[in-house]
């Protein structure tokens, strides 16, 4: 259980070799730097904050260009899938290698390249579009055999085309009923228009036209040569000649996709070296030196020294001290064994220690693992978690985080199976296993063991509020703020179970006088830090009103009883439906198997999601609520995580 | 046969089913509203950022629970039924159904509220997203609480 120690590091070198100097210490990664803006000590001397917005800028400017190409290219490039890919998964560099590797790669021309067919191929995507709308407009229209042109070419008559509403054509027919000299044919009709051509002597075409424009009639004009059914063609052989293009285009840019993975390369490459950029923005300078400061883990204070030595050679000034205990700005960064660094996930998810608190990574495990399995409890589920973890985590290479969550589960299925065994249940009693309980009917027995376990968990976490006051100094509030609860707590419970056990006597006035004594002992210096003695004894009393607090956690546990009986008894009625079902002959067997695997395998889902948050529950409401406060801020590594490689 | 010795005679298995139909269906109601409201909100996630569809649906599982509590208190009393069953007993099996049923309802439907919400944390802040999680499962708590005590009534006498 480690907060590892951290050094603070204050460095005054030149502004010339600023670049030198970071790029160093990236090698190196674990610098934090501090922000010393917001430093007054500093600020007031009259430094300036170092400022790089250019360079960041043409960072940025390098990094979208080549996450366009990335974009681009893996929509062509063939990916291996399945389980070889993830059997090879990402390809490990140190820094070095990557910097190297990428300082090969021209990626600037790739994008231009990749950019311009690109370009190419949409501006050849739009024209097939805009075709495809000419030839819509022109569809409804291909019935008519005249060339377009000579539409208009009537002298004595006039010609129109156009729609209108599906819904008027009896008032269209009524309109064109009085008229002499012209003649309409409605050439098509879809859903909503009926499509027409009216042909009108210039004696009448005026009135015709005011009467189509009472029904909507909305006039359409036609492009192009020859009839609407051969510029329909040309379009269309146009269209088919794009594609022919496009397909070479897309041919070319599928051969450049090789380099995908170059790309990817320099895309992770570049955002390191933004973020190196980025960092000098945390300094301060005057006209010609950076003022830095941060923080590094002690036990790498050496290889610090020499790197930061071998840079600068002797023109810098670097001071190394403790880092302040009581200074919420020194960063965590936690150590803990293979097993326990699979539950630094929960930690950092409610809150980091600070500084000065213990790390309670390694504390919190055992009962993560022995309640989880309470709750998910059986063998069979234990067993497929178990084998695909491992097989998992021997097979496949993966990214450190990927490993660490899937080792979390490893180590998870041992408890499942052992609380398994305990309950007998073997895919909610497929095959009857011997357990220690039966949870359908010894599920007081468990209620009771929840409560124990629940107790363990609290009495437990008073022990290390205990400790972190004793460790600061402060004995006396470890005395009054858990001693006296530890007598309150012990002595009601004692009391209570006398009213449905059998004890002997004595035990009952002893467990009395020992809750007095705490409850007394609470009363009088729970308020100890108010000024009057009305606050005093206010608080105090206030204090003990906290014991409903301790009913209610202690009730909380009782899930774990729960959680555990629900998952068993959906099992069970999941084999119940296909044990009625497996009656009914071979078709209802082969449904039984179905029902059995869909519905085990949604009860798995369910059991381990339930299991996993509410032992969550139980970790940062009931445990953390006792002692540990959080709050740190974690160590930045001066790296950022990698998207497409491992980065060692 | 009177009214009142029909209802003596008939009225415990009746009584009974009745619980089992109040643990089912109410807890079951509930759970449906729960995973609607979550579901809905999950869609508009989707929509923008399709490969979350596994997170959201973690989230919108969680209110699915309390009517497979009601579920399992349903199958348990549906042990016990008989049709010979005195009236006591089977009132009885009905107010053992009540925690269940009553609080499944409600707390599913807050929780799909809840989850709903975290939904947005998902769709802003995706590493944080157990967090919502957490805060819905904080709700599930007084389902828990209810299946334990509807657990307990339904096997604590026997006729």
């Amino acid at each position: 259980m480690a907060i590892v120690k951290m050094s603070e590091f204050s460095l005054f070198a030149f502004d010339s070799s600023k670049e030198k100097l970071l790029h160093e210490l990236q090698k190196f990664e674990y610098v934090h730097f501090l922000n010393l803006e917001d430093r007054e000590d500093i600020s007031d001397l009259g430094l300036k904050k170092v400022r790089v917005p250019e360079k960041i800028v043409s960072v940025e400017e390098d990094l979208a260009k080549v996450n366009h190409s990335i974009e681009i290219l893996s929509k062509f490039y063939k990916k291996e899938t399945g389980i070889a890919a993830m059997k090879k998964g990402l390809e490990t560099y140190t820094f070095q290698e990557l910097e190297d590797e990428a300082l090969r790669i021209e990626y600037l021309p790739m994008y231009e390249n990749v950019n311009n067919l690109w370009k190419k191929r949409d501006a050849i995507r739009q024209s097939v579009e805009k075709n495809k709308g000419k030839i819509q407009e022109l569809m409804p229209w291909s019935g008519l055999s005249t060339n377009i042109k000579d539409l208009n070419s009537i002298k004595a008559c006039e010609l129109l085309i156009g729609t209108v509403p599906k819904k008027l054509q009896d008032k269209l027919t009524d309109s064109m009923m009085d008229s002499q000299y012209t003649y309409y044919e409605v050439l098509e009709e879809d859903k909503d228009n009926l499509y027409l051509i009216v042909m009108s002597h210039n004696n009448e075409a005026e009135m015709i036209k005011d009467k189509l424009r009472t029904i909507s009639f909305s006039r359409v004009q036609l492009h192009g040569e020859g009839t609407p059914r051969d510029v329909i063609k040309t379009l269309e052989e146009e269209n088919a000649n794009y594609h022919v293009e496009i397909e070479t285009l897309e041919k070319e840019i599928e051969k450049m996709s090789d380099s995908l993975p170059k790309l990817e390369l320099a895309y992770d490459y570049l955002n390191n070296k933004k973020l190196r950029i980025a960092a000098a923005e945390n300094f301060m300078m005057t006209e010609k030196v950076n003022v830095i400061k941060g923080y590094i883990p002690t036990d790498k204070e050496a290889d610090f020294n020499k790197r930061v030595e071998d840079v600068l050679d002797n023109t810098y000034y670097l001071q190394l001290k403790e880092a302040d205990k009581e200074d919420i700005k020194t960063p965590i960064l936690l150590k803990n064994s293979k097993f326990a660094q699979s539950f630094e996930s929960l930690t950092s998810m409610y809150a980091l220690p600070r500084y000065n608190e213990i790390d309670p990574t390694p504390l919190l495990a055992p009962f993560y693992l022995a309640f989880f399995g309470m709750m998910a409890a059986d063998v069979g589920y234990g067993l497929i978690m178990l084998i695909a973890t491992f097989v998992v985590l021997r097979m496949f290479n993966l990214s450190e985080n990927t490993k660490k969550f899937v080792r979390f589960f490893y180590y998870l299925s041992f408890s499942v199976i052992i609380w398994g065994f305990l309950y007998g249940s073997l895919f909610g009693g497929i095959i009857p296993l011997p357990g220690l309980f039966d949870p359908a009917t010894d599920y007081n027995t468990l209620l009771i063991l929840s409560i124990v376990f629940g107790l363990i968990h609290i009495y437990f976490a008073l022990a290390l509020k205990a400790y972190v006051l004793i460790k600061d100094g402060k004995i006396k509030d470890a005395m009054f703020d858990v001693g006296f609860w530890y007598l309150a707590l012990t002595g009601a419970i004692v009391y209570l179970l006398n009213i449905v056990m059998d004890l002997p006597p004595i035990l009952k006035t002893i467990s009395l006088v020992v809750m007095i004594v705490g409850m007394v002992g609470i009363v009088a210096t729970g308020g100890r830090d108010a000024t009057s003695i009305v606050g005093r004894i206010g608080g105090g009393v206030y204090s003990l009103y906290g014991i409903s607090g301790y009913v209610g956690d202690f009730v909380s546990y009782s899930r774990l009883m729960a959680l555990g009986l629900a998952g068993g008894f959906i099992a069970g009625a999941v084999n119940m439906m296909a044990g009625m079902v497996a009656q009914k002959g071979i078709i209802g067997i082969v449904f039984a198997v179905v029902i059995f695997i869909f519905g085990q395998t949604f009860n798995l889902g369910l059991s381990l999601l339930g299991a996993y948050v509410h032992t969550i529950r139980l970790t940062f409401v009931e445990f953390f609520g006792k002692f540990y406060e959080g709050g740190g801020i974690g160590f930045k590594k001066f790296k950022t995580e990698p998207k497409y490689i491992n980065l060692k | 046969m009177t009214f009142t010795e029909f209802i003596v005679t008939y009225g415990g298995v009746f009584f009974a089913g009745l619980g089992i139909a109040v643990a089912v269906f109410l807890s079951g109601i509930g759970s449906a509203i729960g995973i609607g409201i979550v579901g809905q909100a999950a869609s508009g996630l989707v929509i923008e950022e399709p490969e979350k569809f596994g997170r959201s649906l973690v989230l919108q599982l969680l209110p699915g629970t309390q009517g497979l509590y009601g579920f399992v208190i349903g199958l348990l009393v549906l042990g016990q039924l008989d049709a010979g069953m005195s009236l006591a007993h089977g009132m009885y099996l009905l107010a053992a159904c009540l925690p269940i049923g009553f609080v499944g309802w409600q707390s599913a439907i807050a929780q799909g509220k809840t989850a709903a919400a975290g939904i947005s944390i998902l769709a802003k802040n995706e590493e944080h997203s157990t967090k919502g999680i957490i805060y819905a499962v904080m709700v599930e708590t007084y389902a828990l609480l209810a299946f334990v005590i509807s657990l307990i009534l339904v096997n604590a006498v026997s006729f």
